[in-house]
C-alpha cells in the first residue's frame, strides 16, 4: 500500500475514532430527552486537565484518569439538573438547553483557566509514547493511533451490547421512543435520563483523555472544534445511532484526512461542514438514521 | 452684582491651577492593551512584566526629573483585535497618558495601529512582526511617524531563517493560518529562492490547535523534503513534533521565534532535542552585555526562576528576550525619550524617539531610530540556536 495514502487512512481512522466516541456521547442524551449536550467540548477539556492535574500531584496515571471520569461524570448529572431540566420543564422556548449546555460550557473553560492557568499544559503519554510503533503489512504504525482506535472501537461496540442485550438498554431505547410511556410502565425514567448524561459525559472525557494523548497538549479552549466534528459525525451517521456514529466519525475523519493529504491541506477542516450540509440536504435522516414521523 | 470679564477670567484660572499644577506633578502614565489572559499570555502578560519591572527601577533611581512613572492603563485583550481596538479607545481616552506600547501579535496591532497614528502619541511595538505594521505603505515608503518597534520582524527572521534553510535543496514550510504565519511563510519562501534560486519549496498551513497534521506532514514527505521549517505558536508546534515521531518523519527542524517557546518544551519533552531556531542574539551569549545581565537579574529578583525564566538560574530561558525583554526595552526607550526630550508632549517625545542612538536595550544590544528608519532589531542582533537535552534539561545552544 502507497505509505502517503497509509497514513492519511491511519491517522483519519483513529481521530475519527474519537469523534464516534463524540457523536456516541451526544446520541445518548439525544435518545433520552433530546437534547444535545453542547458543552461536551469543556467537558473533554476538563476531563483532560484534570488528569494533567492529579498526574502533577503524584497520582498514578491510570488512577487520575479514573479520578477525572468520575468528576467529569459528577458534572454530567450536575449539567442535567440544572442545565438541561429547567430548560425542558420551563413553558417558554423549547431551545434553552442549547444556550444552558454551552453557558455552561464557557462557564468550564473559565473556571479552567482560572485555576490550572490558559496556557497549553502538556499531557501525559498514558501507555505509549509518540515514538512507539509496530510494523504492519510493512508500514509504520504508531501505537498511539492504535491504542485511540482500539478504545474508541471497544467502547463503542460494549455500548451497542448493552443497548441491544440488557434490560437497561431495553429500558433506554423505551425512554427514547416515548418516556412517558415508559413511566408508565414503572421505568425509572429520571434516573435513566441522569445516567445518560453521566454516561454521555464519561464519553466525552475519555475522548478528551485520548486525543489530548496525540497532541501532547491541553488548554481551556480545547474541544471545542473536536465537539462540532463529533456534532458533524452524529448527523452524518443518523441522529441517535451507534452505528452511525461509528460510521459518521470514521468518514469524517478519513475524508478530512484524505482531502488534506490529496487536494489542500486548507480545505481539511472545511469538508466535513461540507459534508454536513450534503448529508442534511440529501439524507437529513443520515446514514443510519430513520425518517422521522410525527402524527397530527 | 456684576461680574466682569475680567474677574470671569481670574476665577477661571484659579480653577484651572490645581490640574495643572497636579499634570506637572502627578506620575507620568504609559498604557498598553496585550493578551494577559488566554492561551497566548505568555507573551501578553510577559511584556507586561518586562513593563513593571522597567517602571519599578526608573522609580527607585528617583524617577524622570522627579517625577514617578507609573503603568496607568493595563488592559487585557486575549490577543483578539477587536478587544484591542476597544482597550486602545479607552486607553487614547485617557489624556493622561503619554506613551504605549503595542498589543502582543500582528493581529490586533494591526488592528489599532491607524487609530494610533492618527493620535499621535508615542507607540513601541515590542513583539508583533507583520512589516505592514511600521510601513504600511510598502518597505521604500516612510514609517508611521509616531510607530517604532524592537520586535523580531517577519523581514529580518525570515532572512536568518533562509540562510540557514538554504543549504538544503528541499524545504518544508508548515505555518500557521493567520497573518503572522501567512506573511512570514511567504517572506522565508521569497528569501530561500533569492539565496537558491534552485531550491524546492513546498508550504503548508494548518489551523490553530489543530490535533493532528498528518495531511500537512505527509505533503512535506512526499516532496521529499530535507528540513522543515515551522511558523506558528509553541503549543502547535508540539503537536507538530510529536506528529512527526508517530510517523516517523525524520527531518531537520526548524522553528520561528514564535514556535520556540515553553508550551513547546513542555508538550513535545525529549523530541524537542536537535530541534533550531532563530531567536533574540543577546541572551545566548556569555557572558551577556550588560543590559541583558541587568534585566535577567531584576526578573529572578521580582518572580523567580518561573516558566518565563526557567528552572536553569544561570541560564534563563531564550524566550525569555521575546516574551518579557522586549517590554522592559519598550518601557525603557519611552522613559529615555522623555529624559531626552525634557517633556511628555508627543511631538516631543516622538523627535527625540527618532533620534534615539545606540540605546542599550536588554534584547537589542543597540537601538536606533531615524525618521525613515523605525525598525530597531537587525540581522546581527538574531542567533541560530540548536535545542540540546542536558540531563533533564531543555538548553539552547547558539549555533551562529
Amino acid at each position: 500500500m502507497d505509505d502517503f495514502f497509509f497514513s492519511l487512512l491511519l491517522a483519519g481512522i483513529s481521530v475519527g475514532a474519537v469523534y464516534a466516541l463524540i457523536a456516541l456521547g451526544l446520541n445518548l442524551t439525544f435518545w433520552t430527552t433530546k437534547t444535545l449536550n453542547f458543552g461536551q467540548g469543556s467537558l473533554m477539556m476538563l476531563c483532560a486537565m484534570l488528569t494533567v492535574f492529579l498526574s502533577s500531584q503524584g497520582l498514578a496515571a491510570a488512577l487520575a484518569v479514573l479520578g477525572s471520569l468520575v468528576l467529569v461524570a459528577a458534572l454530567g448529572m450536575f449539567i442535567e439538573r440544572w442545565t438541561v431540566r429547567p430548560a425542558l420543564t420551563s413553558s417558554g422556548g423549547s431551545m434553552g438547553w442549547v444556550v444552558s449546555t454551552l453557558g455552561f460550557g464557557i462557564f468550564l473553560q473559565g473556571m479552567a483557566a482560572k485555576y490550572f492557568g490558559s496556557q497549553a499544559m502538556a499531557f501525559p503519554d498514558l501507555v505509549f509514547t509518540a515514538q512507539d510503533f509496530v510494523t504492519l503489512f510493512g508500514q509504520y504504525v504508531s501505537l498511539q493511533y492504535l491504542v485511540v482506535l482500539a478504545v474508541a472501537v471497544a467502547l463503542i461496540l460494549t455500548f451497542e451490547i448493552f443497548v441491544r442485550c440488557t434490560v437497561w438498554g431495553h429500558a433506554v431505547h423505551a425512554v427514547s421512543l416515548d418516556p412517558e410511556l415508559a413511566l408508565v410502565q414503572g421505568i425509572p425514567v429520571r434516573r435513566l435520563i441522569l445516567g445518560s448524561f453521566m454516561l454521555s459525559s464519561i464519553l466525552a472525557g475519555v475522548a478528551g483523555v485520548l486525543i489530548a494523548q496525540i497532541g501532547g497538549t491541553v488548554d481551556p479552549a480545547f474541544g471545542f472544534d473536536l465537539v462540532l466534528l463529533g456534532f458533524v459525525a452524529a448527523v452524518l451517521g443518523g441522529m441517535g445511532s451507534s452505528l452511525g456514529a461509528l460510521v459518521g466519525g470514521l468518514l469524517v475523519g478519513v475524508i478530512s484526512k484524505l482531502v488534506g493529504g490529496y487536494v489542500s491541506t486548507a480545505a481539511e477542516h472545511g469538508i466535513a461542514f461540507a459534508l454536513l450540509m450534503l448529508a442534511l440536504a440529501v439524507r437529513p435522516q443520515g446514514l443510519f438514521g430513520r425518517p422521522e414521523v410525527s402524527k397530527a | 452684582m456684576k461680574i466682569s470679564r475680567r474677574s470671569l477670567t481670574l476665577g477661571a484660572a484659579a480653577l484651572a491651577m490645581p490640574s495643572l499644577a497636579r499634570a506637572q506633578s502627578g506620575t507620568i502614565k504609559f498604557g498598553f492593551t496585550a493578551a494577559l489572559t488566554g492561551p497566548f499570555n505568555e507573551f501578553g502578560e510577559g511584556i507586561n512584566r518586562g513593563a513593571q519591572i522597567a517602571v519599578e527601577e526608573c522609580n527607585k533611581t528617583g524617577g524622570i526629573n522627579g517625577r514617578m512613572v507609573e503603568l496607568a492603563e493595563v488592559l487585557d485583550d486575549q490577543l483578539v483585535p477587536d478587544r484591542a481596538v476597544q482597550n486602545l479607545r479607552r486607553i487614547l481616552d485617557n489624556r493622561e497618558i503619554v506613551g504605549l506600547m503595542c498589543p502582543s501579535g500582528s493581529g490586533p496591532t494591526l488592528a489599532i495601529a491607524d487609530m494610533i497614528q492618527a493620535d499621535g502619541r508615542p507607540i513601541i511595538n515590542p513583539q508583533a512582526q507583520t512589516p505592514a505594521i511600521v510601513y504600511p505603505h510598502g518597505l521604500d515608503k516612510p514609517p508611521r511617524p509616531n510607530l517604532f518597534s524592537i520586535s523580531i520582524g517577519n523581514l529580518v527572521e525570515s532572512e536568518k531563517l533562509a540562510a540557514a534553510l538554504s543549504q538544503f535543496g528541499r524545504v518544508g514550510i508548515l505555518h500557521e493560518s493567520t497573518g503572522y504565519g501567512v506573511t512570514g511563510a511567504d517572506l522565508v519562501r521569497k528569501a530561500i529562492i533569492g539565496r537558491k534560486p534552485g531550491a524546492r519549496v513546498t508550504v503548508e498551513s494548518y489551523n490553530q490547535r489543530a490535533q493532528d497534521m498528518t495531511a500537512q506532514l505527509v505533503r512535506v514527505q512526499r516532496a521529499n523534503a530535507e528540513a522543515m521549517l515551522v511558523i506558528g505558536l509553541g503549543a502547535d508546534f508540539a503537536v507538530i513534533r510529536r506528529n512527526m515521531s508517530r510517523l516517523n518523519i525524520n527531518l531537520a527542524l526548524f522553528g520561528a521565534a514564535g514556535a520556540v517557546t515553553v508550551p513547546y518544551i513542555e508538550g513535545a519533552g525529549d523530541l524537542v532535542a536537535g530541534t533550531r531556531a532563530v531567536n533574540h542574539a543577546a541572551f545566548g551569549h556569555r557572558p551577556m552585555h550588560g543590559a541583558a545581565q541587568k534585566f535577567v537579574d531584576l526578573y529572578r529578583a521580582k518572580f523567580g526562576t518561573d516558566r518565563w525564566y526557567g528552572p536553569d538560574a544561570a541560564n534563563p530561558l531564550i524566550s525569555l528576550a521575546g516574551t518579557v525583554g522586549s517590554g522592559y526595552d519598550c518601557i525603557n526607550l519611552l522613559i529615555d525619550a522623555i529624559r531626552r526630550a525634557g517633556s511628555t508632549a508627543a511631538p516631543d517625545m516622538v523627535r527625540a524617539l527618532d533620534q534615539t542612538k545606540d540605546y542599550e536595550g536588554a534584547t537589542v544590544r543597540r537601538i536606533s531610530f531615524t525618521p525613515q528608519d523605525h525598525v530597531a532589531l537587525k540581522l546581527e542582533d538574531l542567533g541560530t540556536y540548536e535545542m540540546l537535552k542536558r540531563g533533564e534539561r531543555v538548553v539552547l545552544e547558539l549555533r551562529d
